[in-house]
């Protein structure tokens, strides 16, 4: 992986607009991905899974690539097209990590789950590495900083560092029915954890967009001073 | 720096707050699982004697007397003419008496009155007379066909040590009605015949498990009803009916089979009725018919616990040659189901038996005399006199015993006022007995019987009031807690919970002043570092609030798993930090730091999450998804030989761990060599038991025991004398090269090198090595075969996790105990166990015993239940060598005191404070919940899980404040010895 600049240029600047479009798009995904599943297909996460979340993904995945493509860190070395490479790399990447952390905490293990074990972590990764992959690349620094510290400073560096935590602690509080004998069929593996990480991610994009604009608006006050 | 805490102080404090919580748990055991002293034996013919002061009189043996003659001797000496030379006692499982007789003294639907016409039809013509029979929880078929019988309530340990049925050895009926010879037939629920083995001259039990059959399990009773009834040689039967709890269990109360199932009934009912009352028996046998239900049912259908429709149980007499009451009776008396027991008794010519507590149904006696009624009264009040004399063994020997005189003078106030309970039951035995008396000398004057005459009615008031206080207060005893014992209790344990948590408090703002002020606090100061604090507490949180819900409960180790793999998680992160920290300095100015070290650190984590992983998956415990695949049941499944090969790894593992852990010891070669070898032997030992394994009915034989003894032989030697033995040995000096036997760990790190106590580390970490290996090889043995590989897989994530710790010092010290202890109890689940009593592994406990102990099974059981806390309270010895925390302290002029408390004050107050945390809870929600539906089956068990893992944790800290305190004090006073020995040589000079 290529070592990070010796002198990194100054972040270019995203407007607060352009950081609310993005939070609606991203946030829009899902929503438009279950009207799709439910009105087209008309079958839901209960239902459905596998085919829920494929759909889920395939509309967020393109949605969060293509997004955070655009507000890529070095605009000026890398195009667009490597920025939406580099994502769908991190896709990839990202999805096997979320799946080993998956099974280490308890996914079930076996034929009958591993499509879903896939299809859940690809999910996942598009909710958490993959703006990431987008934006950074493969610069160790900022991975470090905003998920090994989670120092994130800036609007890029919230809008990919909120969202991605809510979603993995969203997915992690979803777990916690799976093992109660309510005997309700959405307590299979991966339902009530995708439903967790969705509501975890959806949250973050409204923290994240209170931060924005909240941050924004004090810098411009600064600024006024 | 004054220590603000000493270590006199402080292991004062953990002392008073570990007695004071024994005495807390201990006042709470006693309150809410009340050993009940049920009597011994059976009532015999002194049961038609007055009761003395002195029980003695009872114990004398009766001698054999015939079963014929007994039965006449019994008849005379009762001076009640027996009614009934037959009983027919149909159990209809689960029936509430709502559908019968009504609620509120309002009839009952009109669509159950018609379900059953014929049993309507008796009661309103008053051929039948019933009653509300209320039924003491637990409201499950067996303790209330004990309490049916026997008349006696029982206590919580009754039930909770009741897993399977056992043979009811307590004197009940059944027993009685055997000892006059009575001939007995059974035909339904197998419980009886479990509970009563050998007693039915004939018997067809059918089981109560396939509750959704409701069609032949009743089919199976009926279809002997014909031929039974025909024949004439039996004098009891009884006949249980499963099928209506069925239907209840299925579609609740308002099934649609419900009212098919009731006509069902009613046409059993009247089957028999007709059969018994027809005019041609020939016999003149008067058979008395008892409808009976053992408990009722939910609105759902369900059963257990103590709310009303759970309770409301029926009792329907037929046949009973009473007057008949002119009116039908619309309402109906509640009794207590326990009434039946010497109702029965007394009908039917027998001795009450002796632990009963209920009271005979006056109704019922009705149609006696005078005479007969009273002295049924007084062979009841005998009978529980005696019962009370058990409870209160003063009872009735303080010399005031009322003379009739007495008590007209005593009449004036008319209710026995006195403090005590002993007075109080003696005065009122006394008055009714004193009445009766007065009764019989008038009866001698006054011939006419007249039920009016107020002496009759007083002595019947006497008696009743002796009889409803003497049973209340002896149910009272049974079921109702005691809250002067549990309140105490409670607040002990609180009282020491908070001890301890005050304590572990001190210890971690010490620590951190202690860093604070040696500028060694690596620690970032920022919030960051509190991200594994604050994820422990809520971890224990989450466990507090979990423990009250009963499917949490039962699925605890999804808990345990998913906390601990998301705490080292939280390690994982930070030592990607540190990975990540360290590759930039690597890069930024070629640092030749012990770089590698992070990735050390970070495999060590990955291992531990592996293997936690593969822990889980291991066994497939708790309850509800005990069907889903896990690796144990695929290996049985498998087969022999993939076990074995398993096993053989693990051993492989252990055995290599005991003989490589310390390999590059060189101090004192032939000791260390010693133990080696005796690790090495017991490996080759296991291994030729192996053998045995494979057929499981050889494995019992006398050899296979010889050798499992030889192995515990040195083990135990092994241990003890490597634990007196290694401080001697290890050198004392700090000089590089003794360094080496903890390089397998640690001492990648150089600072070390120079650290004043390695000889103390040293001889800490080799007993501490010892205690391990000899822990895994000792569990190689007990267990089940198939858990080999989690012992293995669980000494291997404490090394890994040891290994971490040793590395990093970027975690609080209690965090990392806390994470040990976490390990232990994720990996208690891994080994197959829950919190169910069924998981405990019976089989491994008689290893290697030749004759069979209760007691010496007991320790191995809980060896094998509790191994794997054990192990890591074992392995926090090694913890506390390979941590660095005597590097803080100043040099060579440290007092015992402050050493011992840096070396084990953490390893020992973490795991009380958190044991104390899950017991204060566990405590309190059993309190919560004792009226709950799964008190029995879930609370009650978990509560005995709790206290016995406080046990556990009280074992593995003793031994480990044991090892230090001895390892320190060695090491001062050969560190003395030195130190004179050096001056001695520095001086003559």
């Amino acid at each position: 992986m290529g070592g990070p600049s010796a002198t990194p240029t100054p972040p270019p600047s995203v407007s607060t607009a352009t950081a609310t479009a993005v939070h609606a798009i991203c946030g829009l995904g899902l929503p438009l991905s279950n009207w799709i599943a439910r009105y087209f297909y008309s079958h839901n996460l209960v239902s459905n899974p596998l085919g829920t979340i494929r759909l889920a993904l395939a509309v967020q995945a393109s949605l969060a690539i293509l997004c955070y493509s655009f507000l890529r860190r070095d605009r000026n070395q890398c195009s667009l097209w490597k920025a939406i490479g580099r994502g769908a790399v991190g896709l990839v990447v990202g999805a096997l990590v979320m799946a080993a952390g998956a099974i280490v905490l308890g996914a079930p293990v076996g034929i009958k789950y591993w499509a879903k074990t896939a299809y859940w972590s690809l999910l996942m990764s598009s909710f958490t590495v993959v703006p990431a992959a987008s934006v950074f690349g493969s610069s160790w620094e900022d991975w470090k900083r905003l998920f090994a510290d989670t120092k994130p400073s800036g609007i890029v560096d919230y809008m990919v560092c909120i969202p991605a935590h809510a979603a993995v602690i969203g997915a992690w509080i979803g777990a916690w029915p799976m093992p109660l004998d309510w005997e309700r069929p959405w307590q299979e593996w991966p339902i009530c954890v995708t439903y967790g990480a969705a509501a975890g991610y959806l949250i973050g994009l409204v923290v994240s967009a209170g931060f924005i604009l909240f941050c924004g608006r004090r810098e411009q006050h600064v600024k006024g001073d | 720096m004054p220590s603000s805490l000493s270590c006199a102080k402080l292991s004062t404090w953990i002392a008073a707050a570990a007695l004071l919580q024994m005495i807390g748990l201990s006042l709470f055991v006693l309150g809410f699982f009340p050993v009940k002293p049920a009597l011994s034996g059976v009532s015999g013919p002194d049961s038609y004697r007055v009761p003395k002061c002195d029980s003695a009189e009872d114990r004398d043996e009766m001698p054999m007397i015939p079963p014929d003659q007994l039965r006449s001797s019994y008849r005379e000496m009762s001076g009640i003419s027996p009614f009934y030379d037959r009983l027919i006692l149909v159990v209809i499982d689960g029936l509430p008496a709502e559908f019968v007789l009504g609620k509120n003294n309002e009839p009952p639907t009109m669509a159950m009155m018609e379900a059953m016409p014929y049993t309507q039809a008796l009661l309103s013509n008053g051929k039948a007379t019933g009653f509300h029979a209320k039924a003491a929880p637990p409201t499950v078929t067996m303790p209330r066909l004990k309490a049916m019988v026997s008349g006696a309530i029982g206590g919580f340990l009754d039930v909770a040590f009741n897993f399977d049925t056992q043979a009811f050895l307590d004197d009940n009926l059944l027993g009685q009605f055997n000892s006059i010879g009575w001939k007995m037939v059974m035909l339904g629920d197998e419980t009886w015949i479990k509970l009563f083995p050998g007693l039915f001259m004939r018997q067809d039990g059918v089981s109560s498990f396939f509750v959704k059959d409701t069609i032949q399990v009743d089919y199976n009773v009926s279809r002997h009803l014909e031929a039974e009834l025909q024949s004439d040689d039996w004098n009891v039967l009884i006949l249980h009916y499963l099928g209506l709890d069925h239907v209840g269990h299925i579609g609740g109360r308002n099934s649609i089979l419900m009212l098919p199932k009731l006509k069902e009934m009613d046409d059993v009912v009247m089957r028999i009725h007709q059969s018994i009352s027809s005019p041609h028996d020939t016999h003149h046998r008067r058979t008395l018919l008892v409808i009976a239900s053992d408990h009722g049912m939910t609105e759902s259908g369900n059963h257990g616990g103590s709310s009303y429709e759970e309770t409301d149980s029926l009792a329907i007499f037929i046949g009973l040659e009473s007057k008949l009451p002119e009116y039908a009776p619309a309402t109906c008396k509640t009794v207590s189901q326990v009434d039946l027991a010497p109702t029965l008794a007394l009908l039917l010519g027998v001795p009450i038996p002796k632990n009963n507590a209920g009271i005979l149904i006056a109704e019922i006696f009705d149609f006696l005399s005078d005479g007969e009624l009273l002295r049924a009264l007084e062979l009841n009040s005998w009978q529980l006199l005696r019962l009370l004399q058990a409870q209160l063994p003063g009872l009735l020997c303080s010399n005031r015993a009322y003379s009739y005189l007495e008590y007209e003078r005593s009449l004036r106030d008319n209710a026995c006022k006195v403090s005590s309970v002993e007075d109080k039951f003696g005065c009122l035995f006394s008055k009714a007995t004193a009445l009766h008396d007065c009764w019989r000398s008038h009866e001698g004057r006054d011939v006419r019987s007249n039920r009016e005459s107020v002496e009759f009615k007083e002595t019947l008031v006497a008696y009743y009031d002796f009889l409803t206080d003497a049973s209340e207060w002896l149910s009272w005893r049974a079921t109702d807690k005691p809250f002067e014992f549990l309140v105490p209790g409670i607040i002990a344990l609180l009282v020491s919970c908070c001890l301890f948590l005050s304590i572990l408090f001190r210890l971690c703002r010490e620590a951190s002043l202690r860093r604070k002020h040696q500028h060694l606090d690596s620690l970032n100061p920022k919030m960051e570092l509190y991200l594994d604090e604050t994820f422990v507490i809520v971890f224990i949180f989450i466990l507090v609030i979990s423990m009250g819900s009963s499917s949490m409960v039962e699925e605890e180790q999804y808990i345990w798993h998913f906390m601990t793999s998301t705490l080292y998680f939280i390690f994982l992160r930070k030592s990607i930090q540190l990975l990540l920290t360290a590759e930039a300095q690597k890069l930024r100015n070629g640092n030749k730091g012990p770089w590698y070290s992070k990735y050390y650190q970070f495999c060590s984590i990955v291992v531990v999450l592996v293997c936690g992983r593969v822990l889980r998956g291991w066994h497939q415990g708790g309850v509800n998804w005990v069907h889903l695949p896990d690796i144990s049941t695929w290996l049985e499944k498998v087969g022999p030989h993939f076990i074995q090969l398993i096993k053989l790894g693990s051993m492989l593992f252990v055995v290599s761990f005991g003989i490589f852990g310390h390999c590059r010891s060189k101090s004192k070669g032939i000791f260390v060599l010693l133990i080696r070898g005796s690790f090495f032997v017991s490996g080759l030992l296991l291994l030729y038991l192996m053998k045995y394994q494979d057929h499981t009915i050889a494995s019992s034989g006398p050899s296979s025991t010889l050798i499992a003894q030889i192995v515990f032989l040195i083990l135990g030697v092994t241990v003890i004398v490597g634990a007196l033995k290694f401080s001697w040995t290890v050198p004392l000096s700090n000089d590089a090269s003794s360094a080496e036997p903890l390089s397998m760990i640690y001492c990648s790190i150089h600072q070390h090198i120079c650290d004043p106590f390695l000889g103390l580390r040293c001889s800490a970490y080799s007993i501490g090595w010892i205690f391990m290996t000899c822990w895994c090889i000792l569990q190689l043995l007990l267990q089940r075969p198939t858990n080999a590989m989690p012992i293995s897989l669980l000494l291997l994530q404490i090394l890994a996790s040891m290994l971490y710790f040793s590395l990093h010092g970027h975690h609080r010290e209690w965090v990392e105990v806390a994470a040990l202890y976490f390990l232990g109890l994720a990996g208690h689940f891994g080994l197959g166990n829950s919190n169910s009593i069924a998981t405990i592994d019976v089989a491994g406990a008689f290893t290697g015993i030749s004759s069979h102990s209760t007691f010496l099974s007991g320790i191995l059981m809980f060896i094998i239940t509790y191994a794997s806390p054990l192990l890591c309270l074992l392995s926090m010895i090694m913890y506390a060598s390979v941590k660095d925390e005597g590097a803080l302290l100043s040099g060579w002029d440290v007092d015992l005191g402050v050493l011992l408390q840096s070396l084990i004050a953490f390893p020992c107050v973490v795991p009380l404070s958190l044991n104390s945390v899950l017991l204060t809870t566990c405590t309190i929600i059993l309190l919560l919940m004792r009226n709950h539906l799964f008190i029995w089956s879930v609370f009650s068990p978990k509560y005995l899980y709790a206290c016995a893992a406080t046990v556990c944790v009280y074992i593995g800290v003793s031994v480990v404040a044991a090892t230090g305190i001895y390892v320190c004090s060695i090491y001062f006073f050969r560190r003395k010895i030195s130190s004179n020995q050096y001056t001695a040589a520095k001086n003559p000079n």
